[in-house]
């Protein structure tokens, strides 16, 4: 299905696809920081297993998780 | 500000929030509270809205097609085309996050909601306000079903209006459904 989605002629499906698993991948990723950052990680810790630099990880989250 | 409400409005409120868990919209907003003061059967506010033909089963439908908080919903079309089981993943998700955890809004102020709360719109965080405000200008003891339905009521546009407009029900039809069952 992933090729269909992704090979097909009209990319109108395989972009709607891509949108609504980058929107999945968000929430879950929200999910995952705050549980960390509750676990006591640190920003380095979880950009480590994101793969992103620290100030990444940092700016992208440490709003929303003020105050775990 | 929930101890001044009345049993019923605290039920109503409780119910709002099921109802959204239950649509799986990320906010209790308007249209999820006027679905909570619908199910009180017996209330004023619930009443007011049978008298009308607004039973709790059409007002759902309603909202559940309404595009306001709905927006925000997961394409679970889309992502079943790249063979992701959506109501899977939201399972495993709440297993472990709670009730709402996979739809909750994410721009709430302060502390992420957790364990199977989700926060309300800034409307509908208004209309218990608003609520609050007429209770106590009317002298009232608590915060009744009737105080949360006239704030819903009285507030510009939004989204529990828009339900009820398509519904084919006025805010000053609901009005005077109301006056008839409120106390003198």
């Amino acid at each position: 299905m992933l090729a269909e989605a992704a090979s097909g002629r009209d990319p109108a499906q395989g972009l709607r696809a891509v949108r609504a698993l980058r929107e999945l991948t968000e929430r879950l990723e929200a999910l995952q920081v705050d549980s960390a950052r509750r676990q006591g990680w640190s920003w380095q810790e979880i950009a480590a297993q994101l793969g992103v630099s620290r100030q990444a990880a940092h700016k992208k989250h440490a709003r929303r998780v003020r105050g775990i | 500000m929930f101890e001044r409400f009345s049993v019923e409005a605290r039920q109503a409120v409780v119910a709002a929030q099921e109802e959204a868990l239950l649509l799986h919209h990320g906010f209790i907003g308007c249209e999820h509270l006027l679905l909570g003061l619908s199910a009180g059967t017996g209330t004023p506010a619930a009443a007011s809205l049978a008298a009308l033909g607004l039973d709790t089963g059409t007002l759902r439908q309603r909202v559940a097609e309404l595009a306001v908080t709905g927006d925000r919903a997961l394409d679970a079309g889309a992502l079943a085309t790249l063979g992701i089981d959506l109501d899977a993943v939201r399972q495993a998700a709440e297993a472990r996050f709670g009730r709402g955890a996979l739809d909750r809004g994410k721009d709430w102020r302060g502390r992420p909601c957790t364990g199977g709360h989700i926060p309300f719109t800034p409307r509908a965080k208004k209309t218990l306000e608003v609520a609050a405000k007429t209770a106590a200008k009317r002298h009232d003891h608590e915060i009744t079903t009737v105080h949360l339905l006239l704030g819903l009521l009285g507030q510009g546009d939004n989204a529990a209006l828009l339900v009820l407009k398509e519904a084919g029900a006025g805010p000053d039809a609901l009005r005077q459904e109301l006056a008839k069952r409120m106390a003198v």
